[in-house]
C-alpha cells in the first residue's frame, strides 16, 4: 500500500512538473508574489485572510492583498475593471457558478496538476468540486464551507416553551414554534428582512422536505420538478415560518435580532454557520444557544453548501506564477484550512480534517458531521440564496419571487410555484 | 481704410484676451461634461442592443433586452412606483414648499434661522436621510414604538413594512429632504413681486388670501415649472434614498427604475438588459425635459418678439 501511494504521488508530482514547467521553474528562481482581491477587510473575515497572508509570507512570499470592502458586487466591479484593463489579480475571491461564468471572460490557471499532487479531489464534496472545475479542469479552489440551513435554538426560549428536544423534521420544528408561541414568545423565529434571509427560509424548507426535488428544481432547473408538489409544500412551510417572524424588521440584517434571540424573546433562527462567529463577536456565550442541522423530513441531515473560493487568473510574470502555486498549496493544506475556519467559524473544505481537538466549537463539529452524513446520503446540495446553485441573474430572479412571497401574505403557495417557474423561464 | 480695420479689430482682440479666462472657465468644463455625457449615453445605447452580460461584448440582439426588461415584474413594479412616487412627491413638495414660503414671507422674526432650518435637509446626503428615516419609520424602534412607550397603545404606523404603503415612506422622506429647496425658489419669487401691485390690490380691498390667490401666485408659475422639472428629474433618477430607506422592499414593492438598472448591471451581471433599462429611464427623462425645453424656447421667442 505505502508503495502504491508513493508511486501515485510521484506520478502526480512529475505530472505537475510536466504540466507546469513555468511553476516549477519560477518557484526555484524567484520570490513568489501574489496579488489578490477579496471583500474580506474587517471582522473575522479580515482577520482570517490576514492570517493566511502571514503564512504566505512565512513561506517566503510577498503578499499583496487589496480588500474591496462592502458588498460582493463591489469586489466584482473591481475585478471586472481589472480584467477589462488586461491586468487581473493573480487570484481573487469568487464563488459558485460565477466561477464558470467569469472564466469565460479571461484565461485562468489550470490547477489540475497541483490538485492531483495534493490528492485534494477525493476529500472535497463532489458537487462542490464540480463548481471549481468548469470544463473539467480545476481553475479555482474552495477555501471554507458554511451550511446556510443551520438551526439555532435559544436556550432561554426553549426553557419558556418547556422543550428540550432538538427538532429533526419540519413537523417537529412547527410543533416547537407553536409551543414557544404558547409559552409567550411572540416571534418564535428570529429573522432579518434581507433578500438572502428570505431566500434561506425557502431553500431550507425545500431541501428539508426533499433534497432530491431541490437538486432537480433549483440546481438543475428541471421544469417538471419546478412545478412539482414539493415546491408548493416548501412555499407553504416558508409561509408558516414567515408568520412566526417579526414583520417589523424591514430591510435590516438578521444580526439586529441576535440579542432578542439570546434573551429568549425569539426562539429559533435558520441561518448560516457564520452566525456563530457573529454571536461570539457580540459577546454571547456558546451555552446561550444550541446549533443543529436544519430540519429534514427524512431524518438524515441536509446540508445547503455555501463555500468561499479563490479563482486563479493567468499571469505571465514568473513571480506571480510562483505565488499562485504557493497559494494553491496553502489553500489546500489542512493546517491552513483549520486556522482559517477557526477564525471565521466555518468548517474546512477537506472532509478529512479532525475537528475533535481544541479550537473547534460544538457547532462546527456538528456542522462538519452533518456535511459528512449529507454527502454519504447524497443530501449535500448547493445554496440558492448564497449564489451557489445558479448564476447571479437567475438567482436574483428566483429570490425576487421568494422575497415577495415572504413579504406578501396574499400570494398563495400555488401562485408562488407558477411565478417561480416563470421567473426561471424568463431569465434563461 | 487700413486704419479703420485695425481700430475695429484691436479692441475686439484685446477684449477676447481679457475674457479668455471666462471662456475657458465656461467652455472647457461644458465641453468636457457634454462629451462625457453624450459619449457614455451613446455607448449605453449601443450596449443595450448587444448580448453583453458580465462584460461588454459586440453583437446584435435587436430589441430583445428591451422586451425582456419591459416584461419583467421588477420593471413593471418600478414603473408604476415611479408614476405614483413622481406625481405624489412633486405635487406634495410643491405644496409644502409654497406653504412654507408664504408663511416665511410674512416678515416674521427669525426668518433667517427658520429658512436655514428648512433648507438644511438639502445639505444632507440622501443616504443619510434614507437611513435616519428607516429608523424613524421602523415600527419596532421608531415613531410607533415611541407612541406605544408614551402610552398610546393603539397607535399604528407601519408603512415602512407594509407593502402597499411603503412607497409613501419614500415620498415622506423625499419631501422632507427637498421641500426646502422649493421653498427657497418660491420665496425668491414672492419677494420679487412688485410691491406696488400688492398695494394696489390692498387698496382695491382684497384680503390677504385673495391677494395671494389672485395677484401674487399667478406671477409664480414660471418658478413653479422650474421646480416641477427639477423635482421630476430627481424623482426619475432617485436611487440612494430608496436604497437606504427600503432597498426596494418589502419584497420588491418599492422598486424604482434606477434600482432596477443597478440590480441588472451589477448584481445580476446582465449589462445588456441593464443598459436597456437605463435607456428606458433616459426616455422617461426626455419625456419630461423636451416639453420643458420647447416651452422655454417658445417663451424666449415671445419675449424677443415683444
Amino acid at each position: 500500500m505505502p508503495i502504491t501511494t508513493t508511486r501515485r504521488r510521484l506520478l502526480a508530482g512529475s505530472a505537475a512538473a510536466l504540466a507546469l514547467p513555468a511553476f516549477a521553474r519560477a518557484q526555484g528562481a524567484v520570490k513568489p508574489r501574489l496579488t489578490a482581491i477579496s471583500q474580506w477587510s474587517a471582522g473575522s473575515d479580515g482577520a482570517a485572510i490576514t492570517a493566511l497572508g502571514r503564512k504566505f509570507e512565512e513561506k517566503g512570499g510577498t503578499w499583496q492583498h487589496s480588500p474591496v470592502p462592502g458588498f460582493t458586487t463591489e469586489m466584482m466591479n473591481k475585478l471586472r475593471a481589472q480584467i477589462i484593463a488586461g491586468d487581473p489579480p493573480a487570484c481573487s475571491q469568487l464563488k459558485g457558478p460565477e466561477i464558470a461564468a467569469w472564466s469565460k471572460i479571461a484565461p485562468t490557471v489550470d490547477l489540475d496538476a497541483v490538485v492531483a499532487a495534493a490528492g485534494y479531489e477525493k476529500v472535497v464534496a463532489p458537487d462542490l468540486a464540480k463548481l471549481h472545475k468548469p470544463g473539467g479542469k480545476w481553475i479555482a479552489l474552495p477555501l471554507q464551507i458554511y451550511s446556510t440551513n443551520m438551526l439555532f435554538l435559544s436556550k432561554r426560549a426553549m426553557d419558556k416553551a418547556k422543550a428540550d428536544k432538538v427538532p429533526v423534521t419540519w413537523a417537529d420544528f412547527n410543533d416547537l414554534a407553536e409551543k414557544m408561541k404558547a409559552g409567550g414568545i411572540t416571534y418564535p423565529i428570529a429573522n432579518g428582512g434581507t433578500r438572502p434571509d428570505d431566500g434561506q427560509k425557502f431553500e431550507a424548507s425545500l431541501a428539508g422536505i426533499s433534497p432530491a426535488a431541490y437538486r432537480a428544481a433549483i440546481m438543475n432547473l428541471d421544469k417538471k420538478a419546478l412545478e412539482g408538489p414539493e415546491i408548493k409544500a416548501a412555499f407553504a412551510q416558508t409561509r408558516k415560518i414567515s408568520n412566526w417572524m417579526d414583520p417589523n424588521v424591514g430591510a435590516q440584517p438578521y444580526a439586529t435580532n441576535l440579542k432578542r434571540f439570546v434573551d429568549g424573546d425569539m426562539g429559533m433562527m435558520i441561518m448560516g454557520g457564520w452566525a456563530q462567529g457573529v454571536l461570539r463577536n457580540a459577546g454571547f456565550k456558546f451555552d446561550d444557544y444550541m446549533i443543529a442541522p436544519g430540519p429534514s423530513d427524512n431524518g438524515k441531515p441536509v446540508f445547503l453548501l455555501n463555500a468561499d473560493a479563490f479563482i486563479f487568473w493567468q499571469r505571465k510574470e514568473a513571480d506571480l506564477q510562483a505565488g499562485q502555486a504557493l497559494m494553491a498549496q496553502l489553500v489546500m493544506d489542512p493546517a491552513i484550512q483549520t486556522m482559517y475556519s477557526q477564525i471565521t467559524g466555518s468548517i474546512p473544505v477537506r472532509t478529512d480534517v479532525d475537528l475533535s481537538g481544541e479550537g473547534w466549537s460544538d457547532g462546527q463539529r456538528r456542522t462538519a458531521a452533518a456535511l459528512k452524513d449529507a454527502i454519504a446520503s447524497n443530501q449535500a446540495v448547493l445554496s440558492l440564496a448564497h449564489n451557489m446553485a445558479q448564476e447571479n441573474g437567475l438567482t436574483a430572479a428566483m429570490i425576487d419571487v421568494i422575497t415577495e412571497y415572504v413579504k406578501n401574505k396574499t400570494i398563495k403557495p400555488e401562485e408562488a410555484v407558477t411565478r417561480l417557474a416563470e421567473a426561471v423561464e424568463g431569465s434563461r | 481704410m487700413t486704419d479703420a480695420v485695425s481700430t475695429a479689430t484691436r479692441p475686439a482682440a484685446s477684449d477676447m484676451v481679457r475674457r479668455l479666462p471666462e471662456y475657458l472657465m465656461i467652455w472647457v468644463p461644458l465641453l468636457l461634461s457634454a462629451a462625457h455625457l453624450i459619449s457614455f449615453s451613446i455607448w449605453t445605447i449601443w450596449i443595450s442592443f448587444t448580448p453583453s452580460t458580465l462584460v461588454p461584448v459586440t453583437g446584435w440582439v435587436g430589441l430583445r433586452n428591451y422586451t425582456s426588461v419591459l416584461a419583467s415584474r421588477n420593471w413593471q413594479i418600478a414603473f408604476d412606483n415611479l408614476l405614483l412616487f413622481g406625481s405624489a412627491f412633486v405635487l406634495l413638495s410643491l405644496i409644502t414648499g409654497l406653504l412654507l414660503a408664504i408663511l416665511l414671507d410674512q416678515r416674521i422674526r427669525g426668518e433667517n434661522v427658520l429658512r436655514s432650518i428648512f433648507l438644511y435637509p438639502l445639505a444632507v446626503s440622501f443616504v443619510v436621510t434614507g437611513t435616519v428615516w428607516s429608523w424613524l419609520l421602523n415600527p419596532g424602534i421608531g415613531i410607533e414604538k415611541l407612541a406605544h412607550d408614551l402610552g398610546w397603545a393603539s397607535f399604528h404606523f407601519d408603512w415602512l413594512v407594509n407593502r402597499d404603503m411603503a412607497i409613501w415612506t419614500i415620498v415622506i422622506a423625499a419631501i422632507w429632504q427637498s421641500s426646502g429647496f422649493a421653498m427657497a425658489l418660491f420665496l425668491a419669487g414672492l419677494r420679487s413681486v412688485d410691491a406696488d401691485i400688492i398695494k394696489a390690490a390692498q387698496i382695491d380691498g382684497a384680503g390677504p388670501i385673495r391677494t395671494y390667490w389672485r395677484v401674487i401666485l399667478p406671477t409664480l408659475w414660471p418658478i413653479t415649472i422650474t421646480v416641477v422639472v427639477i423635482q421630476l428629474q430627481f424623482a426619475i433618477s432617485a436611487f440612494d434614498l430608496v436604497r437606504a430607506l427600503t432597498n426596494g422592499g418589502p419584497g420588491i414593492a418599492t422598486q424604482l427604475p434606477a434600482l432596477v438598472v443597478y440590480d441588472l448591471m451589477f448584481q445580476r451581471s446582465q449589462l445588456g438588459r441593464g443598459a436597456a433599462a437605463a435607456v428606458l429611464m433616459l426616455l422617461i427623462l426626455l419625456a419630461v425635459l423636451l416639453p420643458y425645453a420647447a416651452w422655454r424656447y417658445v417663451q424666449r421667442r415671445q419675449a424677443t418678439h415683444a
